[in-house]
């Protein structure tokens, strides 16, 4: 073998030398390392997202392959549509009550599992399982588990209880207002895990010291918490609800079991309204206007967050 | 003696905190497990039985037959199949693409680190659903609609930025220290990094690959959007076409959710840990 090698040309040999030195040199580069996801962000991340702002400008349609660009006609078709202003208050009922309920709920989780964790209470551990089991089933199943449960007959088990309990059967899947609070109470039972993890971690870090200081200076339990725990708390407080937000409002596949976002629109929320206008009514021009939309809205609650996180990573 | 301690220290420690903390313990284990519990309940009832009035919240006598049911009326062992082969692969690429990324943002000083960074974050808070539209377009023109492979390069596309960020914390919990003494000794920065940082990052790895696992398993519009066979569905879209079909017969859809949902549920109470974890750093820490 060493007689062979010694025998290879030098240019061969030179080439081999190289190889190797420039495969060091990569290996001391790093676009080299960053390369293959750099490659997968540009192609299904970036790509898409610049298509989505060029679509909207077109009258691009699912049926016909030949489009024309129409410059901020259908933006104008949307803006000037009832149902798009509809949907945009479906949505935004949506959205700030299941935020308003999952961040009190993860509140209240938090706050006991904390005091429990604390003073060595059973269940403490049984308790984050149960709530935390909800956020992790798939969002199809989450809506036909509450499709089940709220079957409108009293032989659906809430309404049975209900029923039970003196009053009369509700719509809750039929009735257009009831529908939303059905798709809100879902949404909230998928989401308070979240917001219960997210709080409790940051309870983990408020100093112990400044309770005891607190206590010392006669602070009681209630007091502790308005001027202790909330001022400590509270730039995970806001990361939590716009994380949440931007979750809420892009949430799909959970109301498309429990109500594929009826009855009429009832709960057809935007991310709903925008798949339905490309995919069922074709209109792929005015579904990325609705798309570009809420992508101003995700990059305008993502600004935020940022703020937020580069004050607290102070990077 | 010693009982009557006990039990006086029980009833000192029921003070109004203590109960108002069970309070909320109970109310969240009945409102949480309820719904997954009822569920259970009717996928194993005897046809009569859900429709019984008063309602049976145990079933009187307990049936598989709505398992039997789906698995011969519906595709689920094949999406079941589908599903674990798209999560498994998708896993095993995230990992893959991932790694040297997080490895470079950790261990590399360049311009431009920290824009490129937050470029990346800017990704993750960007919803997909925002662009399932071209990405329909975009698979077509590809020719990876109704394909796996086009369903798992896509999922690893959307979940790189997670995935970056959450190994990159990791890998910046392990002293530069260590890369050096490696080097010294002559590894080259693949070496170092197979041999000397890869333990170290394992439990990140963990949970990236579990997170990972859960969002194929769960995913629903892109595979709805990219899949149109029901040989090729998955658990999520085929679940989702099957109750469309099939809401005569309650107690069947609920063995087919039980079914989709049971893997989650098994894997999240065996690895609880690194779930919480994951939640925690991917969230809080960008």
């Amino acid at each position: 073998m060493s007689v062979r090698s010694s025998r290879l040309p030098e240019g061969v040999h030179d080439a081999v030398a190289s190889a190797a030195g420039s495969f060091e040199r990569l290996q001391n580069t790093p676009a080299t390392w960053i390369a293959p996801a750099a490659l997968f962000l540009l192609v299904f991340r970036l790509y898409p997202l610049i298509e989505a702002v060029r679509m909207s400008f077109t009258n691009m349609s699912l049926v016909e392959p030949e489009y024309q660009y129409v410059g901020l006609e259908s933006y104008v078709s949307i803006l000037s549509s009832s149902t798009f202003w509809t949907m945009s208050r479906v949505t935004l009922i949506f959205v700030a009550a299941s935020v308003v309920l999952q961040i009190t709920f993860g509140m209240i989780l938090a706050l006991a599992i904390d005091y429990g964790v604390k003073e060595k209470l059973r269940g403490s551990v049984s308790t984050r399982v149960a709530v935390l089991s909800a956020w992790v089933i798939p969002g199809i199943v989450i809506g036909i588990l509450w499709k089940i449960m709220l079957i409108e007959t009293n032989y659906g088990v809430v309404n049975y209880l209900l029923l039970q309990a003196g009053f009369d059967v509700v719509a809750f899947l039929s009735d257009p207002q009831m529908a939303l609070l059905s798709t809100i109470t879902a949404n909230t039972w998928r989401g308070t895990a979240f917001s219960m993890i997210m709080l409790y971690a940051g309870l983990q870090q408020v100093p112990t010291h400044l309770y005891d200081a607190a206590k010392v200076d006669g602070a009681r339990a209630l007091q502790r918490f308005r001027y202790v725990t909330i001022p400590q708390i509270k730039p995970v407080v806001f990361i939590n609800l716009v994380l949440i937000t931007i979750y809420t409002l892009n949430t799909f596949d959970m109301i498309m079991s429990l109500t594929g976002g009826g009855p009429g629109h009832a709960t057809e929320v935007l991310a709903l309204f925008m798949y339905l206008e490309g995919f069922n009514r074709f209109n792929l021009g005015q579904a990325a206007a609705v798309a570009v939309l809420m992508l101003l809205v995700n990059v305008l609650m993502t600004a935020v967050y940022m703020r937020i996180f580069i004050e607290e990573e102070g990077l | 003696m010693s009982g009557r301690y006990s039990a006086e220290s029980a009833v000192d420690r029921l003070s109004a905190p203590v109960a108002l903390t069970y309070l909320v313990y109970a109310t969240a284990a009945v409102f949480f497990l309820f719904p997954v519990l009822w569920v259970v309940s009717m996928s194993l009832r005897q046809p009569g039985e859900v429709l019984s009035y008063p309602v049976q919240f145990v079933p009187r006598r307990v049936t598989l037959d709505p398992y039997v049911r789906v698995l011969q009326d519906s595709g689920m062992l094949t999406w079941i199949f589908n599903s674990l082969k798209i999560a498994i692969l998708e896993v095993v690429g995230i990992v893959l693409v991932t790694t040297p990324a997080a490895y470079a943002f950790s261990r590399f000083d360049f311009r431009g680190k920290r824009h490129v960074l937050f470029g990346v974050l800017l990704f993750q808070m960007i919803s997909p659903v925002v662009i399932v539209i071209p990405l329909y377009n975009m698979m077509a023109q590809l020719n990876l609609l109704d394909t796996h492979l086009g369903l798992i390069l896509l999922y690893i596309g959307l979940q790189v930025p997670f995935s970056i960020w959450l190994l990159k914390s990791y890998f910046d919990t392990i002293p530069e220290g260590l890369d050096e003494a490696a080097r010294v000794d002559g590894c080259s920065r693949l070496q170092t990094l197979i041999y000397v940082l890869l333990p170290s990052v394992a439990p990140g790895i963990a949970v990236v690959a579990i997170f990972n696992f859960v969002f194929s398993w769960a995913e629903f519009v892109m595979a709805f959007t990219v899949l149109s066979e029901s040989d090729l569905y998955t658990v999520s879209i085929g679940l989702f076409s099957f109750q469309g079909q099939y809401s005569m017969d309650w107690r069947v859809v609920a063995a087919a959710s039980v079914i989709a949902m049971a893997p989650l549920l098994v894997m999240f109470v065996a690895l609880q840990r690194y779930f919480v974890k994951g939640l925690v750093e991917g969230a809080v820490k960008g």
